[in-house]
This record gives C-alpha cells, structure tokens and sequence, in this order.
C-alpha cells in the first residue's frame, strides 16, 4: 500500500500540524485526522496482530467497524488498550502502539501460531478440557491446568494498566422530544424536520464531526451544517456514542469528553455516561459496508471501498496508487472515480454479468476500467498486498484467470444497516433478499429507523426518510396531523448479487470472516460438522461476532455459510441478538464518580465529627459509619474493647446510637396501630413510658426488635435496629397504605432528627445528673427503668431521655436535634470524665450485649421465631397481630427447633469464631445441631463467650458437652452450652 | 442556647474556584433550616388547607409537587396528604384534624444557583429540569446515589433538601463536579 497526502483533498485543516509516537517513533498528522488516517498518510501498513494467527493486520475501514487497526493508546495508568485506530482522533502528543505481538507488530514471535493454525481452529480452547490425546483421551484434564496457563496469558489483545485509573468520570442526564441517532443525511433531515415543528431536539453523533457518510463528499461542510443546526435550536452532541437503548425511550451514551487530549482540560471529566430520556427515538444510524470472503483476504493493503472514499474526501490520504476494487452491487461506481480523478489507476472486477451501459460509460470516460463475472480469489503478499488473483466461476468453483499487480484491493460486499440498537429493545430483524441484508422489523414503540440504517441506499431518500421520520415523531407526539412518507429500501441502478464468499480450491484457506476474533469460513465449516448450527451457538462456539465487534464485519458472511450447509435461506437461520453496549465503553464511565470513598453513599451520625476528633476508629455498618473502638496509647481492638466494656461495668461509658433507626407514629389510631404492629402488648402502654417491642412478618419468623415510647396520648417513637430501619419504615407505609386504609396513623422517618448517645454503667445517672436542667427528672423515682422524659440540657438544648439499658447496667438513652449533637456530647462527656468514663464503640457495645443474651441482627437473621429467642413469653395470645397465624404452623412451633443459647469453651482459654456449627460429640457432619453467631471475650466472665442456637434449646443440652466444629478454620474446640443470660441473670445492675 | 452545627461544617468553606475565568454556579448553604410538617387526614385535607391558609395569610395552598413562598416562608406539598413548611412556625392541630412534626434538624439545604444550575444539578439527578418542566416554584422527590432527596425551584434558585447523614457525602462528590463549571460557595 503506497499512500500519500493529497493536499486539495479533505477537510482536516493542513495548516495545523500535530505531532504523535507510533510504536516509539515520532511522526506527524494533521488536525481532525483520526489516527488511522495519520498511520495511512505515514504509510505504515502494519497496525496490530492477529487474535489467534498473530497475522499481520492493516486497517480495514474508517470507523467503529474496525477490525484490524485495534491499537493501545497512552502509557502507564493512562493505558487504554484495544482502541480503534479509525475512531481515535489524532491529538498532540498521541501515544499509540501496535499490540498482540512481540518485539513489534513488524516482527511478530507469535506468528509461527500461523504455521501451527490446524491446532488453534475454532472451539480448540473447549477441546483442551477434554484431556490431551491419547494419553488422557476420555479422562479429563489434568493437562488443563498447564493449557490454560498457557492460554490465558495468549488470550486476550492490548493489555490494560494494573494501576488505578487515574481518570474522571461523570454521568448525566438530558431529556429532550426527539432523540435522534447519527448525524448523516437522514439525521440531520430528520432534526430539521423535528425542529421545524417546534420539537426539542437532540441530535447525537460517535464522531467528533457530524455528516455520517456526508463526509466522504467533497462539498460537506461540517462546520457550517453544525452552525446551522444549533441555529434550529438543536442540540447536537458529538464523540457521544449511544451504546443502547432501554425501556420508554431511554438511550444509555457514552460522551468523550477529554478523549482527543493529552490530558483533560478545565476539569472535566475523561468521559460522561449519559441517560437521555426522549418522548421519539429515530435511529439514523446508518450502514457498514460488508468485506467478503476470501483467501488472505486480511493482508494489509485490504479495506471496504467506502473507507478508501473517506481516506480521500474526509483526510485527504489516497490509500493506494493501483487500486483494485471488487465489488457485488453499485455503491463503488461513484467511489472508483473519485480515486482514479486523485491520481488512483483503478480497476473493478464485478461478479455481476452485467450492468447498465451509463455507468459502464461513466466508469470508462474517468479511467476506470472494469470487468464483469470476476470475483477475488487470493491475496498475494504477507505484510503487505503485491497483487490479487482473480477468479471466475467455473461450476461451484472458482477458477484463476489472472493475477493483478496492486497495493491496494478495496470490497464491497454489499451493506448492513445498524441495527444493533433496535436488537436491544428485543425487535428481530427481518432478511431482505432484494438487497441481502437484515433490515429493521416495525417497533411498538415511539421508535422510528431512517436512511440507510433503514435500507435506503442512496442520499436524496435517506434525506426524504429522514423527513418523514420528523414528521412522524411530530404526529405521535401529537403536535402535528400530517402525512408523511418514507421512500422505498434500495435505490440501486442495478441488482446486488449475493457474494459472501469465494470458496478456495485449497484445502485449508485463510478467508477471513470475523478478522478481530480470526473466524475463517473453515471454523464455520468445523462449527457445522460439530453440530454447533444455531446460531446462538456457531456465536460461541467459534467467537464470530463476539467482543467489541459484535458482528458488525463479519457476522453475515458466517449466517450466509451456515445457511449454505444447511441447506436454508438465510432468513431461516436468523441472527445473533446485539447486546449492548453498541461500541466498547469505559468501565469507570459506567461507575461515573460512585468510586473509592464515594463508591457507596457514605452516612454519618451527627456526630461522626466527634467521634473522629475523639480518636474513635471507625467501622461501616451498612452504609453507616459508626465508631469501632476509642483505642488509648496505640491500643490494638482486642485491648481497646475489652478496657471500654470494663469501664461501663465499672463507672460509666457513652457509647453513639444514633443510627438506629427512628419512626414518628402520630394520629388518633397510633395505639391500635402498634398494638396491631407488635407482638407483644401496647394498647395499655402509659405516656413517658417505653416497651420493648418485637415484630414479626405475615410468616411468623420475627422482623425486627426496637422499643417504642409513648410521647403522648396520640404520638409514639420508635426505635429499630440499625440494619432494618428502613425496612421497618417501609413496613409501616405499607400496612397503613394497604391493609389498614382506615387507620388515621402517620408514619414519618426521623432517624436524622435526632441523634443518640446510650450512658451506661453504675455512674450513669451520676454522669446525666450534671449535664440536665433539673436532675431530678432523672431521679430514679422519677425515672423508673423504661421511663422517659422530655426536657432540656443545662445549656438549652432540648432532648428525650429514656431509661432503656442494652448493656444490662443502669443505663439512659439520650436523644437530642441532630444539630445540637455536638454540643450534648461535648457536655455529656465532661461529665462522664469526672466519673472516670470512657466512650465506647461498637465492638464493646457487642460484649455488653452478648453477656446480657441479648440478641441483635447476628441472631434475628429472617429464620427465627420469637420462641427461638427466647421472648416467646413476651407475645400476646389476647389480640390478633401481623405473623400471629403463621407463628403457630407446626414447622414453627416444632420443639426440635434451634433455640438461643449462651455458649461458653470448656476449656476457658479457648476462643472459638461466629459461624462455628455445634455438633454432638463424635457426630461432626452437615450442619450439625446448631450454630455459634456471636462471640466475644467476656470482661464479666474472664473467657470467651458465645451466643448461639441449637436444637432443643439450654433445658436439652445443659451439662453436655458439644463440640464447635469450625471446618473452614480447621478448628473444633469443646463447649458448654449456658443459659443465654451469661452475666448478672437476675438483672440487678439494671437498677443501679 | 447553643448554636446549631451543620453537616456540612467540616468542609464547607466560603470559596471562589474559577473555571476558565467563569463561576457558573454559587452554592449557599441554609444553617437554620426550619421545616414542619403538617400531615391531613384524607378527611380533613380541606380543613387543614384553610387552616394553614388562614395562618399563613396565602389564597390557596400548592398543588401537589409545587410550593408557594414569600419573603419570610415557603410551603410545598410533598404528599397527598402532606405539607412541609418552612421558616415559619405553624398552628397546632388537634388530632381529629391532623398531625404536625419538627423535621428542622433532619435535611441539610443547601441552595444551587447560577447560569449552570440546571447542567450541575442533571449531573445527578433524573429530573427533566426544562423550563416547561420544571417551573419555579415546582418541587420533585428524586434521588442521588440512591439517597432520597428533594428539589425546589425557588425564586433565589434550586433549593436541594438532602438527609442530614448523607450530606456531607454528596457535598464532597458536588464540589468535584461543579470545579468543571467554575463556582462559589457562599
């Protein structure tokens, strides 16, 4: 291939030169080059290497279609592999390299993969599971452990950065009337048209210019269409591709942003992912021109003719000085005289018999000579195209006629229009064998295909369809009544043949069909004798069509050759279904700036702040970012928890509670509504008073746990465990919304209102004492255990005090307006200073609780009863309540079930893990007799202890010992089982 | 009594971050938040909506997703059966007529305006924010990043009412994204 700079040819502008390194060399393009064209006007003809061959590769055409030319971009973390060269728009400073070879793609190692082809044809990789021949033939794959070492460092192109990406990313939303889809002639008609009837309209273009095929016309002028556009009032976007389509008119699009510049500019991000959301979608995305199927069809030097038009019209680069161009239908008339008007000697063989006789006189007066019935038969050459045998049809077989010497062989195989983003919304495609492609079928929805994505071949009726697909979405948007009318598919002079391919008389070829995954004809001939025929499967069987390509070159020359052996048309053998997205897209455009710390939400207590200037470590739980542990002189989380849960039983600590969760229940109906909520009794609950609640779901096993105070005579508060408090929430609106229309409840989240600290420990009252307006409210008359109050801090900050104890020690809840949270704790831990407190985390606040056998997520984890926790006595059996049918079905009431229990080693130096199944003595296996779900180290007890469930309960296993068999640690320890109430049973530290 | 502290206290810091000699967009945040909300029953919605009429000395109140203010309050209707008002204090209501409920301390506002508004706010929210579509005054529950967040076009620009634990979160993922359009905090 011998290309050159034509300097009156083009549109980038060849007074700004750009510098680039290709493969560490430097060399030079011009602005609005892609990086294709740069390569070709530097005649440099080998791009990559082959997927499996390592064969030679060139660039094949002039956009998203590319096979060939994949290369990787920038360095370092900016590595980004796997790039089309024809898409890649040229900027200064490029980095770009050749990839899938080594040293250089000029001097590939891997090439003797070619030699050994016979080895590595399709489904090769499913046969080395089957063991290697005849040494494990039948056996299995011993050998595979060694294959796919070898294969998974073989598999695979460019190599991606292992270091984070550095870049940006954001997503966005737009919403408009109209969402129209490429930007060539139907799609500007169309948002003309769309414009013109008062409709907000976006038109969306993959490439950084708009025109589609407009710009291999020598008279478009990009810039001034654009002007004239957003003069209309349109909305055109570029370098965004939609990659799919969604339910009611949702495109997904991928905008690059920064993707033509060394580095972003001004902020903005690498690439933003786009949801638009229109009332009509008109797809006008045009069609690629198809190769066909030949012998050492992939040599560099071979490309679709409408690329060569673009190389010449767009970026001014003649891609060859003797072109043979080999053709079945017209589109390559017009072409093969521009190339011979820039200098070409350009020659077409058609397969056809004939053609009418103005074009063959056209084609002649400009100096392109043509031949009829002759078909390409071989490319001769290895890196780069010398000359091409040509062929005629002798029976069912091609038979060599010349050999004509060339450095550049455009195909046309014919067109397929892109369809892809109507497959997404589930619509199959019908074949046309008028003009043997897969066109469009009629969609339900507001979606309307114009121009050549339609079938329309030539410009004036892709601009009319593009009219009548305006005028359409006007007239279901229901602004206009008009008729409208979209021009007949077609548009040739003179009829395609069908030429999918041209069969070698050798016996093995290398005829390319999919040139990015190195499907051959052969591999579907193989696919075929092994009875991989659906298509589905031909798809994965020899990897046609799959990955970034999608079928976009070669998926209908393979359905043609399967139909052929199947003896079918090809519409009976259907096509593959396109998934998104439509071109490859950037994971981290996907993630937008959810990454790192943001990847989730982060949610914080009022007093998250705090806590951090306290020194308090932080644990996630949920979403929530809660403290852990306040480590003291580099205390390590075994001391720092240990010293916490001892300084509550001792004096006194403060723990955050904010992120329980908190529920508002107002309304005349309240009691009814928690009485009706809970399983245990309320309707007699007095005002200042709390109760401990547990709620069950219509299935009976139990929801959550909380306690509710009752604020007045129609206002409760409620408390949820930290991980259901939305659930809950969600559970109340539905009651009341759906079964319980009648009840005049409102429920209202306030988990942000308020924030919580729990006081515990026999300083407790002492602590509060001095931080409220009148500490006789708090007196232990005055307060009685599970009473509440409502009064103020001695600085004015009001707040809710409730004597509610998790920790088993006298112990408060106080709760204040979130904004105020900083101040109480500010207060609330002088105070507790004097008394030699702590503050304590979550990790403390466990062993508090798991001594006391009170149960928490670990335990209430969907499968258990009320009676598995042992608080059966607590439900009501006077009133009917959510899951009080259900509770009593026998698989529920079954005395065999697993019940809560405290678990302690038998040898006290022992420590066990949560998740330790408990096993009869000498009967470790399955799932054993129950389960261990919380462990701590007992400052109380001395030793470790757990909570935990087995059948039958204490009363079945007290004096026995079990074992905690742990097989994923290779641990099995001897246990005691004890009454889950391990620490003061009676419960006399509660009062003080 | 003491002063209230905000989410956002920690990193909020009164800012000039010119892009490309431009601030598009200004940031403010409201420190003294005061919401109530004032529920109905399904019987009573006409009754409370002359009550609080009468209080707020206003015509008629808001349909539903739309507010009303003046210089010295708003109220939007966030539900069916709910209103939320704000920087006023409201009248109590017995029980038969309905239920109001302080939520001052449990949304952080903070007030988007500027030439960028529409684009910065699109950057996380599904909503069509088109002048037809979103008129001032007009009032939408959405979500960013999954958290639950409410949005009103007021006459000094969008007012943003995110709950209190996830502000501080989103602010820092704001401030990333508005440093494209250039902006100030207030």
């Amino acid at each position: 291939m011998t290309a050159k700079r034509l300097k009156d040819y083009g549109k980038v502008n060849q007074d700004k030169i750009l510098s680039f390194t290709w493969e560490n060399k430097k060399y030079f393009g011009y602005k609005g080059d892609s990086l294709a064209a740069s390569l070709l006007a530097n005649n440099i003809n080998i791009i990559g290497r082959s997927f499996k061959y390592h064969r030679p590769r060139g660039i094949m055409s002039a956009g998203v279609e590319e096979s060939g030319a994949l290369v990787t971009i920038g360095k370092n973390e900016y590595t980004d592999p796997n790039v089309r060269a024809t898409s890649q728009e040229l900027y200064e400073g490029l980095i770009a390299s050749g990839q899938n070879a080594f040293p250089n793609v000029n001097f590939d190692l891997g090439y003797i993969n070619n030699y050994l082809s016979r080895f590595f044809a399709a489904g090769f990789y499913y046969k080395t599971f089957m063991g290697l021949p005849p040494f494990e033939w039948g056996k299995g794959t011993k050998i595979w452990m060694i294959y796919e070492k070898l294969i998974r460092k073989a598999a695979g192109m460019g190599k991606a950065s292992k270091m984070p990406d550095p870049d940006k990313y954001e997503h966005a939303n737009e919403f408009c009337d109209v969402l129209i889809i490429g930007s060539g002639p139907s799609g500007i008609a169309a948002a003309v048209e769309a414009a013109n009837n008062n409709l907000d309209v976006i038109l969306v273009e993959q490439d950084h210019v708009i025109g589609g095929n407009l710009l291999s016309n020598s008279n478009f002028d990009f810039e001034e269409k654009k002007y004239f556009l957003q003069k209309a009032g349109i909305k055109v976007m570029t370098r965004t591709t939609a990659f799919g389509l969604y339910d009611n008119c949702v495109a997904g699009m991928i905008e690059r942003v920064n993707d033509h510049f060394f580095l972003p500019k001004n902020n903005t991000p690498r690439q933003r992912f786009w949801t638009i959301r229109s009332k009509h979608i008109i797809l006008s995305t045009g069609s690629l021109e198809r190769h066909i199927a030949f012998n050492n069809n992939d040599i560099p030097g071979v490309m679709t003719v409408n690329a060569a038009r673009h190389y010449l019209n767009r970026y001014g680069v003649l891609a060859g000085e003797k072109i043979i161009i080999c053709t079945n239908n017209d589109s390559v008339f017009e072409t093969s005289i521009l190339l011979s008007k820039a200098g070409a000697k350009v020659k077409v063989f058609d397969i056809r018999e004939k053609i009418d006789e103005n074009t063959i006189k056209k084609l002649n007066t400009n100096n392109v000579e043509i031949e009829f019935n002759k078909a390409p038969l071989n490319i001769q050459g290895n890196k780069k195209v010398e000359s091409i045998d040509i062929g005629i049809k002798v029976g069912n077989k091609y038979k060599k006629v010349n050999e004509e010497e060339c450095d550049l062989v455009l195909i046309s195989g014919g067109w397929s229009p892109v369809i892809h983003l109507l497959s997404h919304r589930g619509i199959k495609p019908k074949w046309d064998k008028e003009n043997l492609c897969f066109l469009p079928s009629q969609s339900s929805e507001p979606i309307t295909v114009a121009g050549s994505a339609a079938g329309i071949w030539n410009n004036d009726d892709c601009e009319a369809s593009g009219i009548a697909s305006g005028l359409k979405a006007a007239n279901e948007i229901g602004i206009k009544t008009s008729d409208y009318f979209f021009p007949k598919q077609g548009g040739w002079k003179n009829p395609i043949f069908p030429l999918f391919e041209i069969k070698s008389n050798r016996s093995r070829s290398k005829s390319f069909i999919d040139f990015q995954h190195d499907v051959t004809s052969d591999d579907i001939r193989l696919a075929h004798r092994e009875g991989f025929v659906s298509v589905e499967h031909l798809k994965r069987y020899t990897t046609l069509g799959m990955a970034n390509d999608q079928g976009k070159m070669g998926n209908i020359i393979g359905l043609s050759i399967m139909a052929d052996l199947l003896q079918k048309e090809i519409s009976e053998v259907g096509t593959t279904v396109f998934r998104p997205p439509y071109t490859p897209i950037s994971i981290g455009a996907l993630a937008g700036r959810n990454v790192n710390k943001h990847f989730r939400p982060l949610r914080v207590t009022p007093l998250h702040d705090w806590n951090l200037e306290n020194g308090a470590k932080m644990i996630e739980t949920g979403l929530y970012q809660r403290p852990w542990y306040y480590p003291k002189n580099n205390e390590k989380l075994a001391d720092a928890y240990i010293r916490e849960a001892s300084s509550v039983r001792k004096t006194v600590g403060l723990c955050d509670v904010t992120s329980l969760g908190k529920i508002s229940i107002q309304g005349p109906d309240s009691t009814i509504f928690l009485n009706k909520v809970y399983s245990n009794a309320f309707a007699k609950l007095p005002i200042n008073k709390a109760r401990y609640g547990i709620m069950l779901r219509d299935d009976g096993l139990v929801m959550d746990d909380g306690t509710s105070w009752r604020l007045s005579e129609n206002e409760y508060f409620m408390t949820t465990s930290t991980a259901h408090a939305a659930k809950v929430m969600l559970w109340l609106e539905e009651l009341l919304q759906t079964r319980w229309q009648n009840l005049k409840v409102h429920v209202t989240s306030v988990s942000e209102e308020w924030a919580a600290v729990s006081i515990a420990g026999p300083k407790s009252r002492d602590t509060l004492s001095l931080c409220v307006e009148d500490p006789n409210l708090i007196s232990n008359d005055n307060l009685p255990f599970m009473g509440l109050t409502q009064t103020k801090l001695n600085n004015g900050i009001p707040c809710r005090i409730a004597r509610i104890s998790f920790s088993g020690e006298l112990a408060f809840e106080i709760y204040t307006p979130s904004d105020f949270a900083y101040n109480m704790m500010n207060i609330l831990w002088e105070s507790a200073k004097k008394f030699d407190g702590c503050l304590y985390g979550l990790e403390a606040l466990g062993a508090l609780r798991i001594e006391k056998g009170h149960v928490t997520g670990a335990e209430l984890d969907g499968r258990v009863t009320i009676e598995d926790v042992e608080l059966g006595k607590m439900a009501s059996d006077k009133k009917s309540y959510i899951g009080s049918a259900m509770q009593k079905r026998g698989v529920l009431a079954d005395k065999d079930r697993e019940t809560l229990v405290g678990i302690f080693p038998r040898n006290k130096s022992q420590t066990f893990d949560a998740g330790t199944i408990i096993c009869k003595k000498n009967e470790i296996k399955g799932y054993g007799i129950g389960r261990i779900t919380s462990v701590t180290y007992s400052p109380g007890l001395g030793h470790w202890i757990g909570l935990g469930f087995i059948k039958g309960g204490y009363t079945e296993w007290k004096n026995t010992i079990v074992v905690g068999a742990d097989p994923v640690r290779n641990k099995e320890i001897d246990l005691e089982i004890v009454s889950p109430h391990m620490f003061d049973p009676k419960g006399e530290r509660l009062h003080g | 009594m003491v002063d209230r502290t905000s989410a956002l206290d920690k990193n909020y810091e009164i800012v000039k971050k010119i892009n490309d000699e431009k601030v598009n967009l200004i940031f403010n945040r409201n420190i003294n938040l005061q919401i109530t909300q004032v529920a109905a029953w399904p019987d009573t919605v006409s009754k409370v909506e002359l009550i609080i009429s009468k209080y707020l000395k206003i015509l008629s109140l808001p349909r539903s997703n739309f507010a009303e203010d003046n210089d010295s309050f708003a109220i939007m209707r966030v539900e069916p059966l709910k209103w939320w008002i704000l920087g006023s204090d409201i009248p109590l209501l017995s029980t038969e007529e309905g239920t109001t409920l302080d939520l001052s301390h449990s949304f952080t506002n903070i007030q988007i305006s500027g030439p960028s508004a529409k684009l910065f706010l699109n950057r996380f929210l599904p909503l069509d924010l088109r002048d037809n579509s979103f008129p001032i005054n007009k009032v939408a529950s959405s979500a960013i990043h999954h958290v639950s967040v409410k949005l009103w076009l007021s006459r000094n620009g969008f007012q943003l009412f995110i709950p209190r634990g996830y502000a501080m979160s989103l602010w820092e993922i704001f401030q990333e994204s508005a440093t494209q359009f250039g902006y100030e905090i207030k």
